[in-house]
C-alpha cells in the first residue's frame, strides 16, 4: 500500500468525519438532541446509522472469513438480518416503540422498559447490565480497528487502540447522538460503494453466479478433513444435522446474532430518533438494501473465495491465510482487486469500526448518566458541571481500552455472539411485553430479565464450551472445562436462556393481578394499565 | 439437479430469499412512502 496515498485519503476522510461530527454537536442544543437527536432524524440518516452500527469490522472481515471456512449456510444469518433486523425492526417493533417512547417521553432502551412498566429497578438494571456488560463487545470492535489499523498503516497497536478511542469519544462527548448519527452515515455510505463493488468484482471473477457455484460446488472433497470430522458438507450445503457444526453455525451465528438484534439496546433506541412513522417504513428501503451488501455481500463473497483461490493457487482460502479466518477476506481483496480499492476497503472497514464503537459508546453513556446515576438521582458527579452522560463516555472508552489489553485474542465472534444472546434472553420477553401485552406486569418483566441474563451468563460461564473452556472457572470450580456433555457444549446459551425468560414472563404475568401504571399522567398511554 | 449451482437445496433457497427479502424491503419502503406521516402518532 503506497502511504503517500492512503495518508492524504485518509486526512480528507476524517476531515470530513470531523466536520460531521462538529455539525452534530452545532446542532445539539437540549437533552433531547443528545439522546435522541431531538426525534427528528432524517430516515436515510437513521437506517444508515443503524446499519453502519450493525455492522462492525468484524461482521465483515471475521464473520466473512467463517463463512469462506463453513460456506454459504452463514446466509441464514444474512437473511435474518434483513427481515429480523431491518423489517420487523423498523416497520413492525420500530413503530411501537418509537410511539411509545414518545408516549413515555422516554430517551433510552432501559428508560423506556422502566417507565413502561414503572419500574426504576427495570431501568437501574436494564442500565447497569448494558453499562457492566456491552464494555466486552466495545472492546472487541476497538481490538478490531486497532489490529486492521496496525496491519493496514503499519501503525503502533497501541497508538492505534489510543488514537481511535480518543477520537470517537471527543465528538460523542460534544456531539450525543447527532453527531454519532451523521458520522456514521457517511461512513454507511463509504461501506455501501466499497461492499457493492467488492460483490460484482468477486461474481466476475469466478464467472458469474452459476459458474461460481457450480464451481464451488465441485469442490466439495477439498474441504479439510477436520471440518469433515465437524459436519461440514461442502461450502453450497448446510452442515449435517446434529452435528458440532451444524448447532454452532445454527444456535450461535445464526440465531444467536439472528434474533438478538431485535433487543439490542443500541439498535432498538435508533427507532426513537424518528419524527413518524413514514420515516421508519421508509428506512426499511435504505436498511434492507444497506445490508444485504453487507451482511448478504460478505456471506457470498467468503465462500467464492475458496474457488478464486483454488483456481489461481490450488489452494482453498483456508489455507491461503494459513488457517486464520479473519485474514482470507483482507488476503483475497490484495490478490483480486485493484489497488485504489484496497484504499476504498480501508476506509470501509475504519468506517464500520468507528461507527459501531462510537454508537456503543453513546448508549453505555446514556446507561450510565440517564438510567443509572439519574435514575438514583444522581445530579451531578464529583461536583463537576458536565453532564454524567459525557462522564459516563469517558468511562465507556477507558473501560473498551482497559478491556482491549486484558481479553484473550480471538474472541471476536465469541463476543459478538455473547453480547446478541444475552440482550436477546434478557431483554426480549420484556421489550414485546411491553410492546404488545397489555398484562405484562412490572414483576413478570423483572424476573423475566433476572433470569434472562443469570441463565445466559451461568450458560456461558459453565456451559458452553468455547467461552466456559477461555474463562476457566468451570475448569477451576468443578474439574472441566464444560459442566455438560455434547450437544450442550455446542448449544448456544440463548437457546435454553431466552425460552426460560419468555416462560418466566408469561408465567408471572398470568399469576400476578397488580396492575402495571405507566408513569405518564398528561397522555393516555399507548397501552393501557391492567385493571384489577 | 442443483438449483443455482448449489448442492443443497436449504443453500439455494436461502441465496434468493436472501436477495428477495431486500427486493421486499425496497418494495415496502417505496409503497409506503408516503403513509404514516405526522397524524399517525
Amino acid at each position: 500500500m503506497n502511504f503517500a496515498v492512503l495518508i492524504p485519503i485518509l486526512i480528507v476522510y476524517m476531515g470530513i468525519m470531523s466536520w460531521l461530527a462538529y455539525y452534530g454537536y452545532k446542532k445539539t442544543v437540549t437533552e433531547s438532541d443528545y439522546l435522541v437527536g431531538g426525534r427528528n432524524i432524517h430516515p436515510a440518516i437513521m437506517a444508515l446509522s443503524y446499519g453502519a452500527t450493525f455492522i462492525s469490522t468484524s461482521a465483515i472481515v471475521g464473520f466473512g472469513g467463517v463463512s469462506a471456512a463453513h460456506g454459504f449456510s452463514l446466509l441464514w444469518l444474512a437473511f435474518l438480518n434483513i427481515v429480523l433486523g431491518i423489517f420487523v425492526a423498523f416497520a413492525i417493533f420500530g413503530t411501537k416503540i418509537r410511539k411509545l417512547s414518545l408516549d413515555l417521553n422516554a430517551t433510552t432502551f432501559p428508560t423506556l422498559l422502566g417507565k413502561r412498566y414503572d419500574s426504576k429497578f427495570i431501568t437501574v438494571f436494564s442500565g447497569a447490565m448494558i453499562f457492566i456488560l456491552m464494555p466486552a463487545y466495545t472492546s472487541i470492535v476497538l481490538i478490531g480497528g486497532g489490529r486492521f489499523l496496525q496491519e493496514s498503516l503499519s501503525m503502533n497497536f497501541n497508538l492505534a487502540l489510543i488514537l481511535l478511542a480518543a477520537i470517537i469519544g471527543i465528538y460523542v462527548v460534544t456531539g450525543g447522538i447527532k453527531a454519532v448519527m451523521y458520522t456514521d452515515a457517511f461512513g454507511a455510505v463509504v461501506m455501501l460503494i466499497g461492499m457493492a463493488i467488492f460483490l460484482f468484482v468477486t461474481y466476475q471473477a469466478v464467472g458469474g453466479i452459476m459458474e461460481g457455484h457450480n464451481g464451488l460446488t465441485a469442490m466439495k472433497d477439498l474441504v479439510p478433513q477436520a471440518l469433515v470430522d465437524q459436519g461440514h458438507q461442502g461450502w453450497t450445503s448446510m452442515p449435517e444435522f446434529g452435528s458440532p457444526l451444524w448447532w454452532t453455525i445454527v444456535s450461535t451465528i445464526i440465531m444467536g446474532v439472528g434474533i438478538g438484534v431485535l433487543a439490542q439496546p443500541q439498535l432498538a433506541m435508533r427507532c426513537m430518533t424518528v419524527k413518524d412513522d413514514r420515516a421508519l417504513y421508509r428506512s426499511v428501503l435504505v436498511g434492507g438494501v444497506f445490508i444485504f451488501f453487507m451482511t448478504g455481500a460478505a456471506f457470498v463473497i467468503g465462500p467464492l473465495s475458496n474457488l478464486y483461490f483454488y483456481e489461481k493457487t490450488g489452494e482453498i482460502a483456508l489455507t491461503a491465510a494459513k488457517g486464520n479466518v479473519d485474514l482470507i477476506i483482507p488476503i483475497f481483496i490484495n490478490q483480486i482487486m485493484p489497488e485504489w480499492f484496497i484504499y476504498l476497503f480501508t476506509l470501509t472497514l475504519l468506517s464500520a469500526t468507528i461507527s459501531t464503537i462510537s454508537s456503543l459508546i453513546h448508549v453505555q453513556a446514556t446507561a450510565f448518566g440517564q438510567d443509572i446515576l439519574k435514575t438514583l438521582g444522581v445530579k451531578s458527579l464529583f461536583g463537576s458541571k458536565l453532564n454524567p452522560s459525557r462522564i459516563g463516555v469517558l468511562i465507556g472508552v477507558i473501560a473498551a481500552v482497559i478491556l482491549a489489553y486484558l481479553l484473550p485474542a480471538g474472541i471476536i465472534a465469541q463476543a459478538t455472539a455473547f453480547w446478541f444472546g444475552i440482550c436477546a434472553a434478557g431483554f426480549m420477553p420484556a421489550l414485546i411485553g411491553a410492546l404488545y401485552w397489555k398484562r405484562a406486569t412490572k414483576t413478570a418483566a423483572t424476573a423475566s430479565m433476572i433470569v434472562g441474563f443469570t441463565v445466559s451468563i451461568i450458560g456461558f460461564l459453565f456451559i458452553h464450551l468455547k467461552e466456559s473452556a477461555a474463562i476457566g472457572l468451570s475448569q477451576a470450580w468443578f474439574g472441566k472445562a464444560a459442566l455438560f456433555p455434547y450437544p450442550w457444549t455446542h448449544i448456544d446459551p440463548l437457546f435454553y436462556a431466552l425460552p426460560l425468560s419468555s416462560a418466566v414472563f408469561i408465567i408471572v404475568s398470568l399469576l400476578d393481578k397488580r396492575t402495571t401504571v405507566t408513569k405518564n399522567k398528561e397522555k393516555e398511554p399507548l397501552i393501557p394499565a391492567v385493571p384489577e | 439437479m442443483l438449483m443455482l449451482g448449489m448442492e443443497d437445496g436449504l443453500i439455494a433457497f436461502v441465496w434468493v430469499a436472501t436477495v428477495v427479502s431486500a427486493l421486499g424491503c425496497v418494495v415496502f419502503g417505496g409503497f409506503m412512502w408516503n403513509r404514516g406521516g405526522d397524524d399517525s402518532k
